[in-house]
């Protein structure tokens, strides 16, 4: 649930930051949710959304099925995961263990302004439990997310975060330009990511280099 | 390259799920029709292939992409219908972000179709695709299966884009 007295993005970012597994990648939301990780950790691992809103979830969770070695963090707003609810299900029923979403709960489409949410109150966590996620919890301390981060990696399924955060509505202006197509080759060139090779006439492959 | 000569034994599902494996893909999303119900039986029974059913086809888009950032090659079989309920996302991520996702789609709704609700939707979905920017063919039913899928994965890969390729129903219900 949202409290009165909720600690920052900023708070919880620097506490991922402190914590974050190495080989670690990071799947942000757009807006400030990726600008202010920019600022804070612009490493080749993150992957930054532009727009397509309430579609963070959807594509972590694909990564993470690509990707099972490594641990992947996911961070999406509750209006945007409004837009697609669906998800939650989705990854209820892959559910990979290698999977966290942190989910920022303010209450409002912060990305757009500050607009009310539908319904800013609903326990979140309980829907993702719901949904089949079975490691899902409301989290109002920045301390105690950077304890879940580093802790064993032991756990069955994904793991769901509700963070109860005050809205930042002021825009962070990222140190780097976040062009998409640069975000994702530089990305899936720090991941040993294979390539398409082509050949002259069709037909070619997927391979290692 | 060539097509080469139609054979009409060739039983065509199978032999878009024989291309896929030869071409390395291990991944297929999908939200089903009646269509392709059963393929999406078969993916599920390959070792090598794995299923992810989506509840929405904007929701399996984002899926395949994350995918295909991971380094898995990756089909979307979707509805013609759902193609066109996820033009934001196939704008705002995989062609911005220029992912090479093939569309395996079935195409409802054309003349010949026996489910007459579908008619909307098939009217619609060429002038949408090519509104949106999204690169296209309609697959020929009397031509092998196989090179046509063959060709538009090499599309999608070559042109950095989705490519959808449209399947009757002789294409693609098993």
């Amino acid at each position: 649930m949202v409290t009165n007295a909720r600690p920052t993005r900023t708070a919880y970012y620097k506490a991922l930051s402190r914590n974050l597994p190495p080989q670690s990648l990071v799947v942000t939301s757009l807006g400030n949710a990726s600008y202010l990780w920019a600022s804070l950790h612009d490493v080749p691992e993150n992957f930054y959304f532009e727009d397509a809103m309430g579609l963070t979830l959807p594509l972590a969770l694909g990564l993470s099925m690509a990707q099972p070695k490594r641990q992947v963090v996911a961070v999406e707003g509750d209006g945007a995961l409004l837009m697609h609810m669906g998800a939650l299900v989705t990854i209820g029923a892959m559910n990979p263990a290698n999977l966290t979403i942190l989910l920022i709960q303010n209450g409002v489409h912060g990305a757009s302004g500050g607009q009310a949410l539908t319904n800013a109150t609903l326990d979140l966590a309980e829907l993702a439990r719901a949904s089949g996620i079975a490691h899902a919890e409301n989290v109002d301390d920045p301390d105690v997310l950077g304890a879940k981060i580093r802790t064993d990696r032991s756990r069955k399924g994904a793991e769901f975060l509700v963070l109860a955060t005050e809205p930042d509505l002021d825009v962070v202006r990222p140190p780097i330009a976040l062009d998409p197509v640069v975000t994702k080759h530089r990305f899936m060139t720090a991941i040993g990511a294979p390539r398409y090779v082509p050949t002259l006439f069709g037909g070619g492959m997927l391979e290692l280099r | 390259m060539s097509i080469s000569a139609p054979n009409s034994e060739t039983h065509r599902p199978s032999e878009i799920l024989r291309t896929l494996k030869r071409l390395g893909f291990g991944a297929v999303v999908s939200v089903p029709d009646s269509w392709l119900g059963e393929v999406l039986i078969r993916v599920e029974q390959e070792p090598d292939m794995t299923l992810v059913r989506a509840t929405h086809e904007e929701e399996a888009l984002a899926i395949a992409c994350g995918f295909r950032l991971g380094g898995v090659r990756t089909a979307l079989l979707v509805q013609n219908a759902g193609v066109l309920s996820m033009g934001a996302g196939m704008v705002s991520l995989a062609q911005r972000y220029q992912f090479p996702i093939l569309m395996l789609v079935s195409y409802r709704g054309t003349h010949d179709d026996p489910v007459y609700y579908h008619l909307p939707k098939g009217r619609a979905t060429e002038p949408v695709f090519r509104g949106i920017g999204l690169s296209f063919a309609c697959a020929d039913r009397h031509l092998p299966i196989g090179p046509q899928i063959e060709h538009a994965a090499t599309f999608a890969e070559e042109g950095s884009c989705p490519f959808a390729l449209l399947l009757s129903r002789e294409d693609i219900q098993w």
